[in-house]
């Protein structure tokens, strides 16, 4: 019962918004809020299935593409500096830099070198994805506790029995902190890259739709990408789940926790 | 979009660097000069397009006394400042009331998780529409993007009372008012802090964002004029001036965090154990 | 025979302050094949750095240690360590077996023989049942028995054990002393055991060492005839126990108190 009565509050407001925006605009007739059945007619002709080929599956490609080469090269190149102080003090001033960089200001360079194609904006996803991983999974690689490491060397563990069984796993939670800082960055760049430059893709569907003033369409593009955003997390949050099931477990926090704070 | 994990107000608080790191901190930094320079005027790579390090900040250096220069810096900060200031000041306050009320909790979290993986950036359009090329596109873009952050981040801290303190004010009987202020808001302002240079990071990205995708005038704004005028050196030299930009904040606001924050454990030497 | 020799022994460090810290000054001491040694210390006395030089951790600053006649640079390979905080020393991402088994999978075994290794050690610490089990779902003591369980699987001639049972509840002890009292027959290994509990170096050993206040060295040898096996009722009441754990006591509080002794 009090299930319930917490799910008719969950339910409230935002079935009272949605309400209330379906019937305003519907009434209001405001250029730039068309109706809520406008929009949904819209969407559903748009995105359901006419431009997924030509738009949606050419932006996930591009954003899933640049996230794994920035995850793949973060990582191998963290851990190479991680676990090598030398370069890693070297290293560690340039990674910083890069990663307060704001990595929009890129994308006239990389337009520059590359032109406006798939590998411009590939680049541009990889070049602002990268610097949050490479420099979690530094400090991860080199927060390593030491008495594992002793351990290690006591039981004569070879070099890259440590990287694979001690220093990646013991880096993982922070290495996934940063991988989910780079998921955002990812999703970012793509649409800032197809709104700068392109000739397809979600972002710039929502962007030219603006500029024709097809502007149901632009709110349908919105919400394709408010979804991609949602799915991305989601997704996300359930591969980490399973990666960090030990880390929770060893920090006392239930395995299958669904409390609030870990929902957020 | 910001999908922000409650941050831990830095968990993983960064080494000060000793005597030793300075060196070798610069002899890294020196040694890719070096290398780009060197590349450029060997033509390894083409020097048209990546000129010598040293035209770039000989160029940057006379950026740095023209006025429209400063004009476009302040413009961009402009953005960044008056966005993160609403997001502070909308974002904090309702974080923590939510963060303290279940029921509000409950209401209004379907409406969060429904508009927060909205990427901010594909509002640039809408904003356009709405504000045109100005200042009140870019404070909108920044303002929202920002508010995320802070928000969770409040909502967290305020969850994240340790449980003895909480016991004590109850055993002790703190009327409700001083058990906020002295406990629930302290152990919150941490990761208000860590929010904020969260936010910081995300707002100026996003001015960069309303300058380079609605023309709205500032550094990614010339940036991208650089860019397609071949003006390649000025194009250089504004993208090392922006990032200097940012890593400059982003220190300032750690530093301040530091300052500020001395007491809270992960701060403290030896993150506040005894050795 | 002589399996372990330290020889004069020295270590001094640079501290983060720059001063010259010298923890271990010319210190002596062997270990006989098959003995149970102690070692006890007060606090802060450099029992930690003796056994990370012992176990080839550390390099001395002077001196030398051998194993079996063979200078230790690194870890010989007949030396297994437990180490005092079993949650910072077991991989929490691998199960119990799993943890077990590492150190075997780089020794060049065949797969059956790291099984029947595995399956001995589980079995002689008593944990048959939780081989599946991660770390952190098992108890303090349980995850101990964990950490001895990988360091018998390597089948090592010596022991070292750093405070093994200093972050166990007291109840959980007494099983833990005694499961190693049996595993140290049944294997026939030499141990060498380094606690800051006077009643348990007593207990378990047959001699236990003494050590200064820093810079340490060996200041008192206390020989422990007692009857074995060891019972923790039998013995414990015997009053050569209590004579023993006063000798040691004294030797102890001697060097607490500064008196000169020397």
């Amino acid at each position: 019962m009090r299930r319930l009565r917490h799910l008719a509050q969950e339910m409230m407001v935002p079935v009272g918004l949605v309400a209330a925006f379906g019937l305003w605009s519907a009434r209001a007739e405001s250029f730039y809020f068309p109706s809520l059945t406008r929009i949904v007619e819209r969407f559903s002709d748009v995105w359901l299935f006419d431009r997924v080929v030509p738009d949606l599956v050419p932006s996930v490609v591009r954003m899933i593409s640049g996230y794994g080469i920035a995850v793949i090269l973060g990582i191998a190149t963290g851990l190479l500096c991680g676990c090598l102080p030398t370069l890693r003090v070297g290293v560690d001033p340039i990674v910083q830099f890069m990663r307060a960089l704001p990595s929009p200001a890129l994308i006239p360079f990389v337009i520059l070198i590359l032109g406006i194609g798939d590998a411009m904006k590939v680049t541009v996803i990889f070049t602002g994805a990268l610097w949050p991983i490479l420099l979690n999974t530094m400090d991860g690689a080199m927060s390593v506790d030491e008495t594992m490491l002793d351990m290690a060397k006591t039981y004569h563990l070879p070099a890259r029995a440590r990287l694979r069984h001690v220093v990646l796993p013991a880096a993982s939670p922070r290495i996934l902190a940063g991988m989910r800082t780079s998921l955002s960055i990812a999703i970012v760049l793509m649409v800032v890259s197809e709104m700068v430059a392109s000739t397809n893709g979600v972002g710039y569907f929502v962007l030219s739709s603006q500029r024709s003033f097809a502007i149901p369409d632009m709110w349908s593009g919105i919400i394709v990408l408010g979804i991609l955003g949602y799915v991305a997390n989601i997704a996300f949050v359930r591969v980490e789940r399973q990666l960090l099931y030990w880390h929770r477990g060893a920090n006392g926090l239930a395995v299958d926790d669904t409390s609030r704070k870990l929902q957020i | 979009m910001t999908s922000v994990a409650p941050v831990r107000s830095s968990r993983f608080p960064r080494r000060r660097p000793t005597p030793k790191n300075v060196l070798g901190r610069i002899t890294g930094v020196a040694s890719l000069l070096i290398l780009l320079e060197l590349a450029s005027r060997g033509e390894l790579i083409p020097s048209q397009w990546f000129p010598p390090i040293t035209e770039t900040y000989a160029r940057l250096a006379e950026l740095a006394i023209t006025g429209d220069f400063w004009r476009n810096v302040g413009l961009t900060l402009q953005g960044w400042a008056s966005g993160l200031a609403i997001a502070i000041v909308i974002g904090v306050p309702v974080g923590i009331l939510i963060g303290l009320s279940p029921h509000l909790y409950r209401s209004l979290r379907l409406v969060i998780e429904f508009l927060r993986p909205i990427p901010s950036v594909a509002l640039v359009p809408l904003a356009v529409l709405l504000w045109g090329t100005g200042m009140g596109t870019k404070v909108f873009l920044v303002g929202f993007a920002a508010f995320w952050p802070l928000l969770f981040q409040a909502l967290y801290g305020v969850g994240e009372v340790d449980p003895v303190a909480r016991d004590t004010a109850t055993a002790y009987r703190l009327p409700r008012m001083a058990r906020f202020w002295h406990i629930t808001l302290p152990s919150a302002v941490p990761f208000i802090a860590t929010g904020v240079r969260i936010s910081s990071s995300i707002a100026l990205i996003l001015s960069v964002v309303a300058e380079l995708v609605a023309g709205s005038p500032g550094i990614g704004r010339e940036i991208a004029l650089s860019q397609a005028s071949l003006a390649i050196p000025t194009m250089y030299a504004l993208i090392i001036a922006i990032g200097l930009l940012g890593w400059g904040l982003n220190t300032a606001l750690l530093t301040l965090e530091r300052r500020v924050l001395g007491w809270h454990t992960p701060y403290r030497p030896n993150g506040g154990r005894h050795t | 025979m002589t399996v372990l020799e330290v020889e004069s022994l020295s270590k001094s460090f640079l501290a983060p302050s720059g001063e010259h810290v010298t923890a271990i000054q010319e210190l002596t001491f062997d270990v006989a094949a098959g003995e149970f040694v102690c070692i006890v210390g007060p606090s802060g006395c450099g029992k930690t750095t003796l056994l990370k030089c012992v176990s080839g951790l550390m390099a001395p600053s002077q001196g030398v240690v051998r194993v079996r006649g063979a200078v230790v640079d690194g870890t010989p390979d007949e030396l297994a360590v437990v180490f005092q905080d079993y949650s910072r020393s077991l991989l929490p991402w691998m199960s119990v077996e799993q943890n077990i088994q590492l150190p075997l999978r780089y020794k060049g075994l065949s797969r059956s023989e790291i099984d029947r290794l595995t399956g001995e050690a589980i079995n002689a610490v008593g944990l048959g049942e939780f081989e599946a089990h991660y770390p952190w779902q098992l108890s303090g003591g349980m995850q101990q028995r964990v950490a001895i369980a990988r360091a018998i699987a390597y089948e090592p001639s010596i022991l070292l054990m750093d405070e093994p049972f200093a972050s166990v509840d007291a109840q959980t002890r007494t099983d833990l002393e005694d499961l190693l009292l049996d595993i140290w027959r049944r294997f026939e290994i030499t141990v060498l055991f380094v606690t800051h509990d006077i009643d348990e170096s007593v207990y378990l050993a047959d001699r236990v060492l003494v050590l200064d206040r820093r810079p340490t060295s060996i200041r008192t040898v206390v020989e422990v005839p007692l009857e074995r096996p060891r019972d923790q009722l039998k013995t414990k009441a015997d009053p050569a126990y209590a004579d023993l754990r006063s000798q040691v006591f004294r030797a102890i509080r001697r060097q607490e108190e500064g008196f000169e002794d020397r």
